[in-house]
């Protein structure tokens, strides 16, 4: 099985074919039916190599949250095939689902990430807790120390700003070194500091750790700390870019916005 | 537009609406249920009664020298020679004589038909009478009795069949010769002899319960006069409408008591409801806080807010009432089929019922709405911009404050109560009240100790359950407000509950506790019903080989003193063979004239021996007795103690109660010989020490068992309330469960979860509620010492089982909110606005 056009061609390929943590086989998602019928996904294949921080972007209605969302097991898919490692997520049900996205899925969203009851260190903890299976001890200090947020493990999430919730929700995401973290937007609620710093976290994870991170955004800054961005628009995946810098992301996404271009 | 709004909402939120308004539904079905009840009986005894004695104009009958209490059989009778003397009165038309007494019929099982409540009536046929021939003949001579249709339907005896019947005297063995249609006598029984017969065993040979007759024109209260003018000293005259009043107020004052006991459990139910509404509504308003705010900040004035969210309350009071009334009365049917009485009379339906099904739905569901209605208008506009706002919250300190000083006022007013002051005329008042403030007060300070209690309660779950255990048990403390008023509706149950189980063993030790001390007798042979143990029996029983003694007890009802009064009446050797008694003077010797009270009495009257005191006897005639000695209360023989022969000379038919045996040894042989001896009476059962106890007991137990069934309906509404509050906090939490699903919590763990809190409010509602429960069970107990409940005792097996009952009610109450938590979409969940 080779990966498919357009990751292979542009860049995507650079870790070793076949060596995915997650891919898109032609899949298809549809909303609705008759008048109201939206064609959220239409036939997308994407790799998403492992080790590396890969941004999917596009403008409102894209369907790149759509994407991710199948791909991570949350949503079901009309066609196609979606794959995390070798386990072909549509033959799961929920329990094997659940159990999946427990061990070898890691999520961060853009609001409410944390369990208001539990304290920082409970929710980063939390899946592992769950799956009875006790934290490594190292890697956890290791994690807590990355996001700095030693001295307010104790917290409630409600005691916390905006950006260590989210650094809690990453520090959650990294604890149990799932293969793959799938991040919704997760600068969306921040501002540009805080956001920055969640990015560069996130960016070094990938990159020291060696951990393999999907986000979706609109944000071309938030874009540029990825290794490779992927375009999507009206369900299809349009461009791929290696090396993203802000500027050259904000210029391709202007191309969207002009009627008709998406098939340009 | 707040009307547009507040429709919208209700419109949005059915499933919250049937919610809150199921705790309606139940408390006004309770109340609807019990009119509808009440409303049915009244009619269905009001045809009873307008079938009787249609055509008396006027009645003659002994002045009632006892009110209350059953005069027909102890009331002096009419001798049948004033027959002759008012048929002579100028207007009087067919004056006939009324035989009236007691005939029970015995079953094909040999065992006596109704006798719960409504009478086992002994009647003399009276041709042309109340009574209509349905087949048969009338009955002639000593051999031969008419009874009521449906009595002989219910039985299974058809006409020619011999039947037995127990009356006070030796049981009969009369033939069926005739059935009679006395009309719906809803359980009462009824049996017909000629008239000899009917006098020589109800009553006494030559004399009448009453003579009542017809005019010949003259308006009834003209002829009462005349019939008047022509009585002997003690007898009166009233008319037949008087006499069917009369009738008819016995019974309905029956009812209104029953219909006020049940009345009482039904506004328990409603109160229980009052904090389920309050919850749910708290709850409701919480999470609508932003829109709420958002309305604020466009314009909407507070008391808009408040307008609309009480518009709601009144609609949920509404549906709620609709709802109750129907199932009220398919409640008040099984009410019917449980007291025993076929419906097919049908339901009776007043504007009562009605107007108060909606009065106290709407009513009750507004003032529980009140005040989470007035903390959503205090919600600042500002809320619509920010994310996560806290209602304004009144500090604790105000709540313990007022909690407190409402728990320790109940308190108080439960001791005043307990302690015998009246208010409005009734110490129930006081103590109703007061324990109404209590549970308000503990409910206020419930949310303050909830914290710790929760914690400790919940401390096993995070071991025991892991991390679903953990977050279960900080669900629970989440919102201490919300935890503490569910946990409070099923408090007040259990509490209730509690109470009456202490009260139940406490009473249960009493009682064997003073059978030990002042029962002296190895066997009691008592009668079932309202007969006695008449001297077959008697003769019987002194035959069984090893019987030394066989005395009788007699109880008799007359004024002593100008008041009313009970009393045991016996010879001194049945009185020192039966029972143990503490003299504290004077001697047991009551000879034919002495009369022997205890201490309480002797101090209240300051009455010593020798002291002679009036007593007036049903029958009439006032005996001046004789103070001979004073004893320690005894709860075998009552406060007072009349010498038998003076009792036996002032009654009509005088028949023991109870008979005291004492024999050689107290093996079951001899229990068996006594059981033999007295095979051929139906009516009469022979006990030892322990049966005598246990049949006690079972008396106890059966009203515990009672009360606790009426105290279901508000446990079960407290279980609506669990299921609501868990509903909703799923609703509300509808994010967090979709996260932690998305993190990996299983279906399973999350129901667990869900099932975890259930059980942690429900056991802290059952542990508040159980610990109020013997707070109240034992200080009622300390009051009512004097009264013979002297033992205190704690059922602990019984509340440790209530404790688990709770925890079952949790995991039930969690099933249907857990469910549908585990089926939540986790894309729709964590996307939610």
């Amino acid at each position: 099985m080779t990966h498919t056009a357009p990751t292979t061609d542009e860049g995507l390929a650079a870790p070793g074919a076949g060596d995915l943590a997650a891919r898109a086989q032609q899949i298809t998602k549809v909303y609705g039916s008759g008048d109201a019928r939206v064609v959220a996904l239409d036939g997308v294949t994407l790799g998403i190599p492992r080790g590396r921080f890969t941004a999917i972007m596009g403008p409102s209605g894209s369907g790149k949250s759509t994407l991710m969302h199948c791909m991570a097991g949350l949503d079901s898919i009309d066609s196609g095939t979606v794959l995390i490692g070798d386990v072909e997520l549509n033959r799961l049900d929920d329990k094997r689902l659940t159990r999946l996205r427990r061990d070898r899925v890691g999520f961060v969203f853009q609001a409410f990430n944390l369990v208001p009851t539990l304290t920082a260190l409970e929710n980063i903890t939390l899946p592992m807790d769950i799956a009875g299976r006790k934290p490594d001890r190292q890697w956890l200090d290791r994690v807590i120390d990355t996001v700095g947020l030693r001295p307010r493990l104790g917290h409630r999430p409600s005691q916390l700003s905006g950006g260590q919730q989210q650094r809690v929700a990453c520090a959650r995401a990294l604890a149990s070194r799932p293969e793959i973290i799938f991040a919704d937007e997760p600068t969306g609620n921040l501002d540009s500091r805080s956001g920055a710093e969640v990015l560069g976290f996130l960016r070094d994870s990938v990159r020291e750790m060696g951990q393999t991170i999907v986000m979706v955004t609109h944000d071309p800054a938030a874009a540029a700390y990825a290794d490779e961005v992927v375009f999507l628009a009206d369900g299809r995946i349009v461009d791929t870019m290696a090396a993203p810098t802000a500027e050259k992301v904000l210029e391709r996404m202007k191309g969207f916005d002009l009627p008709g271009a998406t098939s340009a | 537009m707040m009307v547009k709004v507040t429709l919208r909402n209700l419109a949005a939120h059915k499933l919250r609406l049937l919610l809150t308004a199921v705790s309606v539904i139940l408390g006004v079905a309770f109340v609807a249920g019990t009119l509808i009840f009440t409303d049915t009986m009244n009619r269905q005894f009001d045809d009873l009664f307008n079938g009787i004695g249609q055509n008396v104009a006027v009645d003659v009958r002994a002045k009632k020298v006892v009110d209350g209490g059953d005069e027909t059989i102890t009331a002096r009778p009419v001798p049948a020679t004033l027959l002759e003397r008012l048929r002579r009165v100028d207007g009087v038309k067919d004056p006939v004589g009324n035989v009236t007494g007691y005939a029970a019929i015995v079953g094909k099982d040999g065992k006596l038909l109704g006798g719960q409540g409504p009478p086992q009536l002994g009647v003399n046929w009276v041709p042309g009478g109340d009574l209509d021939l349905k087949t048969g003949r009338a009955p002639s001579g000593p051999g031969e009795i008419v009874i009521d249709a449906e009595t002989a339907e219910r039985a299974g005896y058809r006409v020619g069949d011999q039947i037995q019947v127990v009356v006070n005297g030796p049981p009969q063995r009369p033939r069926i010769v005739g059935l009679a249609d006395a009309g719906h006598l809803m359980g009462a029984t009824m049996a017909a002899f000629d008239t000899p017969t009917a006098q020589r065993l109800l009553l006494k040979p030559g004399y009448f319960s009453d003579i009542s007759m017809a005019s010949a024109g003259v308006d009834e209260r003209v002829l009462r006069d005349r019939v008047a003018a022509v009585l002997p000293a003690g007898y009166e005259a009233v008319t037949g409408t008087q006499m069917r009043e009369d009738a008819k107020s016995d019974v309905a004052q029956l009812m209104s008591f029953f219909s006020i006991f049940l009345m009482v459990f039904a506004l328990i139910s409603i109160f229980v409801g009052a904090f389920i509404i309050f919850n749910t509504f708290s709850m409701l308003v919480a999470q609508r806080t932003r829109e709420l705010a958002l309305l604020r900040a466009i314009g909407a004035a507070r008391r808009q807010i408040t307008r609309a969210v009480i518009g709601e309350a009144v609609a949920v009071g509404f549906v709620g009432a609709t709802l109750g009334l129907a199932v009220g009365a398919g409640l008040s049917v099984l009410l019917q089929s449980v007291v025993g009485i076929d419906g097919s009379g049908g339901l009776v339906f007043t504007a009562m019922p009605v107007i108060w099904s909606y009065v106290v739905g709407i009513g009750v569901t507004v003032v529980s709405a009140y005040f989470p209605a007035r903390r959503a208008a205090k919600i600042p506009p500002v809320a619509a911009m920010r994310d996560d706002v806290a209602l304004p919250q009144r500090s604790m300190r105000i709540r313990i404050a007022v909690g407190g000083a409402l728990t320790a006022g109940g308190a108080v007013l439960m001791a005043l109560g307990l302690g015998g002051v009246e208010l409005g005329g009734n110490v129930m008042i006081p103590i109703g009240v007061g324990a109404l403030a209590v549970f308000l007060g503990v409910a206020m300070l419930a949310p303050v100790i909830s914290g710790p209690v929760v914690r400790v309660l919940g401390a096993v779950y995070p071991r025991v359950f892991g991390t679903p255990g953990r977050m279960a048990q900080r669900n629970a403390l989440r919102n201490p407000r919300r935890t503490a008023a569910t946990a409070a509706a099923l408090m007040i149950g259990l509490a209730l509950v509690t109470t009456v189980n202490v009260l139940g063993s406490s009473m249960r030790a009493s009682v064997n506790a003073e059978i030990d001390k002042v029962l002296g007798a190895d066997y009691l042979v008592e009668a079932q019903g309202q007969g006695g143990v008449d001297a077959t029996a008697v003769k019987a029983v002194t035959a069984v080989p090893g019987v030394e003694q066989a005395l009788p007890l007699y109880q008799g009802n007359g004024k002593i003193n100008g008041k009313n009064a009970w009393f045991a009446a016996a010879d001194e050797a049945a009185l020192t063979a039966g029972a143990r008694l503490e003299m504290k003077s004077g001697s047991t010797r009551l000879g034919t004239d002495g009369m022997m009270v205890d201490t309480d009495i002797a101090e209240a009257r300051n009455w010593q021996v020798g002291t002679v005191v009036p007593v007036q006897f049903a029958g009439g005639a006032t005996e001046r007795l004789r103070i001979v000695g004073t004893y320690a209360p005894n709860q075998l023989l009552g406060p007072r103690v009349v010498a038998a022969e003076a009792f036996k000379k002032n009654t009509v038919n005088p028949t023991p109660f109870v008979l005291v045996v004492n024999t050689a040894s107290t093996d079951a042989a001899t229990m068996a010989a006594l059981e033999r001896a007295l095979a051929g009476h139906p009516g009469l059962e022979v006990r030892d020490q322990a049966a005598f106890k246990e049949s006690m007991s079972q008396q106890i137990d059966g009203l515990v068992n009672f009360l606790t069934v009426l105290l279901t309906m508000s446990i079960i509404i407290a279980a609506v309330g669990v299921i609501n509050t868990l509903a909703l906090s799923v609703i509300e939490r509808t994010r967090e469960i979709g996260l932690l699903r998305a993190v990996g919590v299983s279906r399973r763990q999350l129901r667990r979860m869900i099932r975890l809190e259930s059980v942690v409010i429900a056991l802290f509602g059952a542990l508040l509620g159980i610990g109020i429960g013997v707070l109240f069970g034992s200080a009622t107990q300390r009051a009512l010492v004097d009264q013979g409940l002297t033992v205190l005792s704690v059922p602990v097996v019984t509340l440790a089982v209530y404790l688990v009952l709770a925890a079952v009610i949790g995991v039930l109450a969690a099933l249907w909110p857990a469910w549908r938590a585990g089926r939540m979409d986790v894309l729709k969940a964590i996307s939610v606005e």
